[in-house]
């Protein structure tokens, strides 16, 4: 027995794996060990198990499971190919980062995934950026975490942070930039159809400008170095709204109409807020850091106070 | 009640009423309804000093009296009508732009001496007019009097509860306290009902009567000490609800003018103006107004075509503002005007105004969004706003700190590990109201404190001003000369005058600051009442 087996090993070892890699060339979605066994009707379980094995730790084929049971697949030539040399931690921590996808994994979590120490991981996180095969990509999250991804992989929005980032730097003023333009832009539309001495529904809408005029506007001003998205201006808009400058409407537009998305166009319009500012910030007491302090009599009192002295002489 | 609450009554009474008042005013408002005896004991005051305190604070409606169960009478202070003092000025200001001088008069008179009867009112404020005019002319009392009933009509003064005269309250037992008897008497014998209605007719022609029996206002002086007054025991005051409603119309009125136009917030007056008699002062909406009946009520002046005032009305409804609200669409469309909505959006815009001038626009700008998202996480807020996230998280906490905006502890699992629990932002206009009220009324306090102390600090040169403008009068009067005149001004020196001229520019500066805090107060009293009516 032991006999038959060495000298399969030694002849047809090859020939086994070779045919294995063909049926998975052949069914590329993968295929299971109930194929294999029909293709190789003659292999003995035991053969196949060491075939297959073999194929997974060389980095050839890959395990996945599913609902049917054990599923293998061929890896494709290119990553295997860029790994080769390495050894099975590398390609472990590798695979860990490839799952990973756009988003990076941080060292840490690539520690517990991986069960490996850190100082092991530091090692071959160098080799393989030094191959090339990983990049180092710094969060907008917290600004000391770096996170791995793929060298070719272009980092995701919650990573670099989108249009309003520069290297980790959130980019307040262009932010702020931004916001005063398309205020402006209302403004000046809202303000053009006041003065048209039109009927107050035609007033009312023309003062509204949909979020792809305020885009255009943008685009065209060109104040802004990186192409900004139509979600970016929105983005924009919406920090208006907050402001209490603007107000936004939802209409159901046409499939196909400029600046409508999913059958709806976002309209905004500049309002003026609805009250001056109110008579209490108009005293000292109402911006007074030291109010809760100040009492009749006391160290701080409204008859030695300094800031009533100075708006008393304003 | 609060300390903040009780330190600015007290002010409020000291200002006005003198320090026994103050005393006893005080005494009631920390302590709750309490007999004379232990007033008098407590605060350490002679009992017929308390008895006149008392009378004064009765008579303006700041105490209140009831009969202990166990046959004694108690007294209540009331700080809500204490507070209102603050607003008299607003009173009367309103009372002027609605019916002039005369009116503003009437309501003054009243204010100042809490309770009058009609004769006396009418008397005063005509004699007052005419002593503004020139000689030879007078005010006629039945041009007052008219006056005072257009007041009474549009429900800004009503009659006081009279004593009851029933048979009864003279066979009552004498009171256990004799000193109070009269006063007991009067208590279970106050009718509710009299306020208006038909007495305010007859008063007006009794008064006519009266009028015309005195012509000037030499005769009826000398009259008054006379005979009795015809309307003796028949009483008014000012309806400070009705005014607060009118209060509240404004605010609402000026919170369209700004934010849409003028014609809109002249539709809304019309429209308050309309409900103003049908609708109570605490509902959350008027009755409903069709179109057709708006078109009708607005002012001459307006050339509105029925066209155009729908389409105004049709963008009054559609705003997000929702002030106004399309309720049917019988005659027209019919239209209600939401009143609470209205006060708890000019709250919260308080409230925002207060975070912006405070913390920054940018502040604000967290503030609104955690308004209007209700529930945010720490993240969210400085996804949406756009702000870096240092700078959002030193926000967030310093409104934190401030009992501005609150943190909502959402656990993943039962142990409330912070790694599993959601922190949300989130806004309780209520409660930030309440707090920004308190902080309203300990403004008021310091700017009367400080107002105090700057006529304290100059007290020797305002009276020397006085004395020296008093002396200047007497010599006007007997003919002095013109350089004597001038000697005599010449004692206030340059820089002495110079003091006085900033005196007075503090003293109106803070003056103006305390009607302008009254406002917020106004409106954040409004919204908290008309919140707490609600539920």
């Amino acid at each position: 027995m032991a006999d038959v087996k060495v000298k399969l090993e030694a002849a047809d070892v090859a020939e086994i794996e070779n045919r294995i890699i063909e049926l998975c060339q052949q069914l590329p979605r993968g295929i299971t060990d109930q194929v294999i066994q029909n293709e190789l009707p003659h292999l003995e379980p035991q053969h196949r198990a060491m075939a297959i094995n073999r194929l997974l730790s060389t980095g050839q084929l890959d395990l996945l499971k599913s609902s049917t049971g054990l599923l293998y697949r061929i890896k494709d030539a290119q990553s295997a190919g860029k790994i080769k040399g390495s050894d099975n931690q590398e390609k472990l921590v590798y695979q860990i980062i490839e799952d990973a996808g756009n988003k990076g994994i941080w060292s840490r979590d690539i520690r517990y995934k991986s069960n490996l120490p850190l100082t092991e991981i530091n090692k071959i996180l160098k080799n393989l950026e030094s191959k090339k095969l990983i990049k180092a990509v710094k969060s907008v999250a917290a600004s000391k975490k770096k996170v791995y991804m793929l060298y070719n992989l272009q980092p995701d929005r919650s990573v670099t942070g989108g249009a309003w980032y520069s290297d980790q730097d959130f980019e307040s003023e262009f932010v702020e930039v931004l916001n005063q333009q398309c205020f402006k832009f209302l403004q000046t539309k809202a303000e053009a159809a006041r003065d048209s001495k039109q009927s107050p529904m035609i007033q009312r809408n023309s003062s509204f400008a949909s979020s792809h005029e305020v885009w255009k506007f943008i685009c065209e001003l060109g104040i802004s170095k990186v192409e900004l998205s139509m979600d970016d201006i929105e983005t924009i808009l919406n920090t208006l709204i907050y402001d209490g400058k603007v107000e936004m409407t939802i209409i159901a537009a046409k499939e196909g109409t400029v600046g409508s998305v999913d059958g709806q166009m976002k309209l905004y319009r500049a309002v003026n807020p609805i009250i001056h500012p109110t008579g209490i910030m108009r005293t000292p007491c109402g911006l007074c850091p030291v109010f809760d302090d100040c009492h009749e009599g006391g160290e701080i009192s409204p008859s030695n106070c300094t800031y009533m002295t100075e708006w008393l002489e304003f | 009640m609060t300390q903040a609450e009780i330190k600015l009554c007290s002010l409020l009474l000291q200002e006005h009423f003198g320090e026994i008042v103050d005393k006893v005013g005080t005494y009631l408002l920390r302590t709750g309804s309490q007999p004379l005896r232990l007033i008098s004991n407590d605060t350490g005051t002679p009992v017929d000093q308390v008895k006149k305190a008392l009378c004064v604070l009765i008579q303006h409606n700041l105490v209140s009296y009831q009969l202990n169960k166990r046959g004694f009478v108690e007294y209540e202070a009331h700080h809500d009508r204490v507070l209102r003092i603050l607003r008299y000025p607003r009173y009367i200001y309103n009372a002027k732009t609605l019916y002039g001088d005369t009116g503003e008069l009437i309501v003054e008179e009243l204010l100042l001496n809490g309770k009058m009867s009609m004769s006396t009112a009418v008397k005063k404020v005509a004699d007052r007019l005419t002593e503004t005019m020139e000689d030879g002319k007078a005010m006629d009392y039945g041009e007052v009097s008219s006056t005072f009933v257009r007041l009474v009509d549009t429900h800004f003064i009503y009659r006081c509860p009279a004593p009851l005269e029933s048979p009864e309250g003279v066979a009552a037992p004498a009171p256990v306290a004799p000193l109070l008897s009269t006063n007991e008497k009067d208590m279970y014998t106050v009718p509710k009902l009299s306020m208006i209605g038909k007495g305010k007719r007859r008063r007006s022609s009794e008064d006519d009567d009266d009028t015309s029996e005195q012509q000037t206002k030499r005769q009826k002086k000398e009259a008054d000490s006379k005979e009795a007054l015809p309307d003796d025991g028949i009483y008014w005051q000012v309806n400070t609800e009705r005014f607060h409603q009118h209060f509240r119309d404004q605010a609402i009125i000026g919170a369209i003018a700004n934010k849409m136009d003028q014609v809109s917030s002249e539709i809304v007056r019309t429209m308050l103006r309309m409900s103003e008699v049908t609708t109570s002062s605490n509902a959350s909406h008027t009755q409903p107004l069709s179109s057709n009946e708006i078109f009708r009520s607005l002012p001459a002046g307006y050339n509105i075509s029925k066209q155009v005032l729908d389409q105004y009305l049709a963008l009054l409804a559609d705003d997000p503002l929702e002030f106004v609200g399309r309720s049917g669409d019988s005659g027209g469309g019919m239209f209600v005007i939401n009143l609470h909505k209205a006060l708890a959006t000019l709250s919260s815009a308080t409230l925002e105004s207060v975070v912006q001038e405070r913390f920054g626009s940018r502040c604000a700008r967290i503030f609104r969004l955690i308004l209007r998202k209700r529930h945010l996480e720490q993240k969210q807020v400085e996804d949406f706003a756009m702000v870096p996230a240092k700078e959002a998280k030193d926000m967030l906490y310093q409104l934190l700190s401030e009992n501005l905006v609150f943190l909502q502890e959402i656990p993943k699992t039962p142990d409330h590990a912070p790694s599993r629990t959601f922190y949300l932002y989130a806004v309780n206009t209520l409660s930030s109201s309440r707090l920004l009220l308190q902080r309203c009324y300990k403004t008021v306090a310091n700017l009367i404190e400080r107002r105090l102390f700057e006529t304290k600090e100059n007290k020797r040169l305002l009276e020397k001003s006085q004395r020296i403008e008093a002396i200047i009068a007497s010599m006007q009067a007997t003919g002095a000369e013109e350089t004597q005149l001038q000697e005599i001004e010449e004692m206030i020196t340059a820089p002495e005058r110079q003091q006085l001229e900033a005196l007075k520019h503090n003293v109106n500066r803070i003056d103006a600051s305390e009607n302008q805090v009254d406002e917020t107060i106004f409106i954040l009293e409004s919204y908290i009442e008309s919140t707490s009516a609600k539920h």
